[in-house]
């Protein structure tokens, strides 16, 4: 949906609206090339970029000048990622109304659960993300994100880029 | 009541006299309002937060994965001279580091805040270390714990029965019991978004006074990944496969004293981060049931899926306990 052309917000029921999850790591990078590669002639689809920058707790940090310095580091280095794969979409053939890019800096258990909730919100009908290729043992302690949007996606397909 | 305005040096040193005789007081000591540089607080200083006048004395050890008895230079055995109660004084330590489990590195950070919080949260729950915390004059979170006279859990467990059979039949039913109170217990802070942090068997003490086995030390923090208790999973899981094994499997032991029962291991019967430790401990103890097996196996490299949360644990564990009570012939 671009910016401004309320007229056609009746296209979103009929949009193909592809929501892909990043972040800063190689594999997000991944998904998006494939995407690029893959959607970059189709001129029906919209994509939504979208980070979840995890804010951490207070625990973390000795002072808030702490956190903040850290909050403000973050989200510049992510804001220039999401910059950069845009820009791979737009080689790819995207044109710039057809990608929107969203930050979302919030405190979250799971990113998987934040993911799925901004897919609700926007009613896409694929989310797409990278894949880590955790190990076994990282799996069970850290978790893997794919896995939980996997099993917990609801309404929409689920594309995960190895 | 005394406060830092009001208390001089020489009330301090009537208060050590009425508490351990005039010979004891020391020659030279600092009343410290300001504990920001821990090594400075030394033996027989006195720290007064709040107006509480804390007489220190040593330093809390840790001894494990083979470095004995590190001292704790920020926790401080204590006496509160207002009864001469011990106490445990955590001073503010902004440690960061990285903790390896097999593979994988993990990003942890000691949070004073985090303990303060739990201790208000866990205030009336029997399975916890109690205290309180204070500020001190530059606004530092001092915790003020309890002291818990006892034995850690790893101590116990292996000096109960004469054999692992003996230990199982007769001990372990009540440990598994109360194991599973512990679990509830990390199940009470999950349920309200904390995480224990470091949960590991030297973390267990065992109250003399009053019986009843209680976690400790959850200042540790660390960024987690996409599942928030995985950690702490993976540390109650390590627990339970010490406790029904009477002590940790080694894999070398085997190799060098049982080796049939080595020759029968696959990679799969091995811990998932450890592995040189067997989770698969039913084909080492044939009588151990396959339900509580089944438990142990979700921390094997062969576990096709993981626990996420207690609650899954704690619905197999309740299986679990009923099939080693009927084989103990409890019921």
């Amino acid at each position: 949906m671009s910016k401004g052309s309320f007229s056609d917000v009746a296209r979103r029921d009929s949009e193909r609206h592809l929501l892909a999850a990043v972040d800063e790591s190689e594999n997000s990078r991944r998904t998006i090339i494939y995407l690029a590669d893959f959607f970059g002639d189709y001129q029906d689809i919209f994509i939504t970029l979208l980070s979840i920058l995890p804010e951490p707790s207070e625990d973390y940090f000795a002072t808030e000048d702490e956190r903040q310095k850290w909050l403000t580091e973050q989200t510049a280095h992510i804001t220039n990622k999401l910059a950069e794969y845009r820009a791979i979409l737009v080689d790819a053939g995207f044109s710039e109304k057809q990608i929107d890019v969203r930050l979302v800096v919030r405190q979250c258990a799971s990113i998987g659960d934040a993911i799925l909730e901004e897919q609700d919100k926007l009613r896409c009908c694929i989310v797409a993300v990278g894949r880590r290729g955790l190990s076994h043992n990282a799996e069970f302690i850290l978790g893997s994100t794919s896995s939980k949007i996997l099993h917990h996606a609801k309404h929409c397909a689920v594309l995960v880029v190895e | 009541m005394l406060n830092e305005n009001t208390l001089s040096k020489n009330d301090v040193t009537d208060l050590i006299t009425a508490y351990a005789g005039a010979e004891r007081v020391p020659k030279k000591f600092k009343v410290i309002t300001d504990t920001s540089d821990f090594f400075k607080v030394e033996y027989n200083d006195v720290v007064l937060l709040a107006g509480i006048p804390f007489w220190i004395k040593r330093y809390e050890m840790e001894g494990r994965f083979g470095i004995d008895d590190q001292p704790k230079y920020w926790v401080r055995r204590a006496i509160d001279l207002r009864d001469g109660t011990t106490k445990i004084l955590k001073l503010v330590f902004h440690e960061k580091f990285d903790t390896t489990i097999g593979d994988i590195v993990i990003k942890c950070f000691r949070s004073p805040k985090k303990e303060a919080r739990i201790l208000e949260l866990v205030a009336d729950h029997d399975h916890f270390m109690h205290g309180t915390w204070i500020l001190d004059t530059a606004g530092n979170i001092v915790r003020v714990l309890d002291f818990i006279y006892g034995r850690n859990f790893d101590q116990l467990i292996v000096e109960l029965g004469h054999d692992h059979h003996d230990y199982f039949f007769n001990h372990f039913p009540d440990l598994l019991d109360r194991y599973i109170d512990l679990v509830i217990a990390i199940k009470f802070l999950h349920d309200h978004g904390e995480k224990h942090g470091d949960i590991r068997r030297d973390h267990i003490i065992l109250d003399r006074e009053r019986q009843i086995y209680r976690w400790i030390d959850f200042d540790y923090n660390f960024m987690h990944g996409e599942s928030m208790f995985g950690f702490d999973l993976h540390g109650l899981g390590n627990i339970l496969t010490f406790l029904v094994g009477r002590g940790d499997v080694l894999v070398p032991d085997l190799h060098q004293n049982q080796r049939p029962l080595f020759d029968s291991l696959w990679g799969e019967d091995l811990n998932i981060s450890y592995k040189n430790r067997v989770a698969n401990l039913r084909k080492i103890y044939p009588y151990i049931p396959e339900s509580l097996n089944r438990v142990l196996l979700h921390f094997s490299q062969g576990a096709k899926i993981f626990y996420e949360t207690t609650d899954q644990m704690l619905n197999d564990l309740a299986t679990a306990k009923i099939d080693v009570a009927k084989q103990a012939g409890r019921i």
